[in-house]
C-alpha cells in the first residue's frame, strides 16, 4: 500500500506543495520568490514569510488539481520542520498541520536535509539503497553524509565557512553577474576553459570539510590585478575556472568518502546539484569506480515539496508520526 | 451555524467554538512564542469538549492583526488549512475590533491598542453603540508619544484597552480623562460575534483576499553593496 501524501516545503524562499504516492510524484508546484529577493541581494526572512502566506492556499489547490485528487484521497500530510527561517517554516507547517488535523490524517514533520537526501528515491527507486555517500550542497548547506542506513546518517564533513551556493552567490557578485549566483555562473561558463586560471583548492589537510572564503579572495584579487594590467581573460574562462575550483573540491572530497567507506552508491541533493559541470564530473568519477550515481533531476535537487513527501512516506512506513503539539525546529541538524 | 475562531496576533493564543453566537468551548494560553504548538492541540481539545468533528464547521474566523507578524501568520495559516480541508468559509477579523468589542463602558470613547513592537502600537478609536461598537476610521500605527497626543486631543472621556502594560508610565501620566480598562488582549470569543455578523451579512471576502493586516512594510533596505554591480568585462550581459 503506497500512501498518498500532501507535502509542504517553506523553509526558505520557495513556497512548494506536492502530492506523492509512495515514491511517485503526482504533482509538484512551487511559487519562487527569487525575483522578489534579487532586489535585496539575498533572502529577507520577513519578505519570505509574507510571500509564503500569500501563496500557500492557492498553490495547495493547484497541487491537488494537478494530481487529479480530492482531499478524501489523501493518506497523510507532511511539512518541513527545519532547518530554515522560523517565520517561513511556520507558515507551511501550520497550514499542513491544520489540514491534517481537519481530515484526521497522520501528520509528519520532515527534516529538510533528509528531504534532499531522499529526493533521488523518486527517480532511482531500485538503485538508491544504503549504504551510500550523499553530497548535500545548497545556498545554506554543504555536507558530505554517510548514509549507513535510512535514518542512520553520519555527517562526515561540512563547510567551515560559506556554503557552496553562498560561494557561488558571492563570486557572481564579484564578477558583476546577478543573484542567485549558481545559475548565473553556470551560464557564464558556457564554452569557457576550466583550466584557464588556476584558482586555489582549499583544505587539503581535512579530508571531507570544505572552505570557500579563500576562493572569493583569490578571485577578487585576480580580477583586480588582471583588470589593472589590461589582460583580463574572457568572462567564460574565469567563470569556468572558478566553477571548476568549487566543483573539484566537492567531487574530490565526495569520492574520497566513497573510497574510504567502500560504498557502491553515491547520491546528492540541494540547489548546487543543478550545476551542469558538477553533475558531469560526478558522473565521470562514478563511472571510473563503477559505483551507481543517483542524482535527482535539477527540479528535484533545488528546494521542492516532493522530496518532503517522499521522506514522509518513508517515516509513515516506520510508523513515525508527529503529534499535534509539534513545533518547527529552525536549527535541526541531520545525523 | 458552527463557527471556529482563532486569535494569535498577540502573546495570547486563543480558540473558541460557537453555535451561532453561543460559545460552546474555548481555550487560551499566554506565551509569545507558543502559538504553533498551542493551536491544533487546543482545537482538538475544544472539539472533544463540544462533541464536534471538523467536518461540521461552517466558518473559521481568524484574527488577521495588526499584531505580532509570526503569530498572526500562524493563526491565518492554521485557519486557511482548516477551512480549506473541510470546505468552510474563511472570515477575517481585526484584532483591535475584537478588543474594543469586549471593552465594557457605558459612554466612554474606546481607544484600543495592540503592541506591534519596535516602539510602535497599532491603534483605533471606537464609539459604543447599542449592541456593539463602531470604529472611527482605519487603524493606524503610532509611537507612544503620538498615542499620548491622540488621547490628550480627545475632548471626551476615554477608555483605553489593549496592551497598556507595555507603555511606560510617562505615556499616560496626568491624563485624567483616560481610564485604563480590559481586555488586555483580543480573544477568539470576541471574534465569534464579528465572524457571525459577517457570515450573516454574506460580507466575507474571497479566501484569497484574506491576508495578514500588517500595517507596515517589511523592515528591509536594499543592500546596494550586495546587488549586481558593473562587471569588469566590457559588454557583459
Ligand atoms: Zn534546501
Amino acid at each position: 500500500m503506497k500512501p498518498v501524501v500532501l507535502a509542504f516545503e517553506t523553509s526558505c524562499d520557495e513556497t512548494a506543495v506536492a502530492v506523492v504516492r509512495g515514491n511517485e510524484v503526482l504533482s509538484n508546484v512551487l511559487s519562487s520568490q527569487v525575483e522578489l529577493h534579487a532586489r535585496f541581494g539575498g533572502v529577507v526572512p520577513e519578505v519570505a514569510a509574507r510571500a509564503h502566506i500569500e501563496a500557500i492556499r492557492s498553490l495547495t489547490h493547484r497541487a491537488m488539481v494537478d494530481a487529479g485528487l480530492h482531499t478524501d484521497d489523501l493518506d497523510a500530510v507532511a511539512a518541513t520542520e527545519g532547518p530554515g527561517l522560523v517565520g517561513a517554516l511556520l507558515v507551511g507547517f501550520s497550514f499542513a498541520k491544520a489540514t491534517a488535523w481537519a481530515r484526521q490524517l497522520p501528520f509528519v514533520g520532515v527534516d529538510h536535509m533528509e528531504g534532499h537526501l531522499m529526493a533521488p528515491r523518486i527517480d532511482h527507486e531500485e538503485t538508491f539503497r544504503p549504504p551510500a555517500v550523499s553530497l548535500l550542497v545548497s545556498g545554506g548547506h554543504s555536507e558530505i553524509v554517510f548514509v549507513r542506513d535510512w535514518g542512520d546518517y553520519e555527517v562526515l564533513g561540512r563547510t567551515i565557512d560559506d556554503a557552496a551556493g553562498e560561494a557561488f552567490d558571492k563570486l557572481a557578485r564579484v564578477m558583476g553577474l546577478g543573484f542567485p549566483g549558481g545559475p548565473a555562473i553556470d551560464a557564464a561558463s558556457e564554452g569557457g576553459d576550466p583550466r584557464a586560471v588556476p584558482f586555489p583548492r582549499a583544505l587539503p589537510d581535512r579530508p571531507y570539510d570544505f572552505s570557500f572564503s579563500g576562493l572569493k579572495t583569490a578571485v577578487t584579487t585576480f580580477i583586480d590585478k588582471a583588470s589593472r594590467a589590461g589582460d583580463l581573460p574572457p568572462l567564460a574562462d574565469v567563470a569556468a575556472s572558478l566553477q571548476e575550483a568549487i566543483v573539484d573540491v566537492l567531487v574530490e572530497k565526495t569520492f574520497r568518502a566513497v573510497d574510504d567507506t567502500g560504498v557502491r552508491v553515491v547520491s546528492g541533493g540541494g540547489g548546487v546539484l543543478a550545476n551542469r559541470r558538477l553533475r558531469a564530473r560526478m558522473a565521470e568519477e562514478a563511472d571510473k569506480r563503477g559505483v551507481a550515481l543517483c542524482l535527482p533531476p535539477p527540479v528535484l535537487a533545488t528546494d521542492n515539496a516532493a522530496m518532503i513527501g517522499v521522506a514522509a512516506v518513508h517515516h509513515l512506513a516506520l510508523g513515525h508520526v508527529s503529534d499535534w503539539s509539534t513545533g518547527v525546529d529552525p536549527g535541526l541538524r541531520l545525523g | 451555524m458552527k463557527i471556529v475562531a482563532v486569535s494569535t496576533s498577540t502573546p495570547k493564543s486563543s480558540v473558541a467554538l460557537a453555535e451561532g453566537r453561543d460559545v460552546v468551548a474555548a481555550a487560551e494560553r499566554i506565551d509569545r512564542r507558543g502559538h504553533a504548538s498551542f493551536l491544533v492541540p487546543a482545537l482538538d481539545f475544544c472539539f472533544d469538549q463540544a462533541g464536534w468533528v471538523p467536518a461540521d464547521v461552517d466558518a473559521v474566523v481568524v484574527d488577521v492583526g495588526p499584531g505580532l507578524y509570526t503569530g498572526l501568520r500562524v493563526g491565518l495559516a492554521t485557519a486557511q488549512g482548516l477551512a480549506g480541508a473541510v470546505g468552510a468559509q474563511l472570515v477575517p477579523a481585526v484584532s483591535l475590533d475584537a478588543l474594543a468589542l469586549r471593552a465594557t463602558t457605558g459612554h466612554r470613547h474606546i481607544v484600543a491598542i495592540v503592541d506591534v513592537r519596535r516602539g510602535e502600537l497599532a491603534v483605533a478609536g471606537y464609539r459604543p453603540v447599542p449592541g456593539g461598537v463602531v470604529r472611527d476610521g482605519a487603524p493606524q500605527l503610532v509611537t507612544p508619544d503620538r498615542l499620548r497626543a491622540l488621547l490628550e486631543s480627545d475632548p471626551g472621556e476615554v477608555l483605553l484597552v489593549g496592551d497598556v502594560p507595555v507603555l511606560s508610565e510617562e505615556t499616560l501620566r496626568g491624563l485624567h480623562r483616560v481610564k485604563v480598562g480590559r481586555p488586555r488582549y483580543p480573544s477568539a470569543e470576541a471574534l465569534v460575534d464579528i465572524g457571525a455578523r459577517m457570515v450573516e451579512k454574506d460580507s466575507a471576502p474571497h479566501p484569497d483576499e484574506v491576508r495578514p493586516f500588517y500595517l507596515r512594510d517589511p523592515d528591509v533596505t536594499i543592500n546596494w553593496a550586495m546587488l549586481r554591480r558593473e562587471g569588469p568585462w566590457p559588454g557583459q550581459p
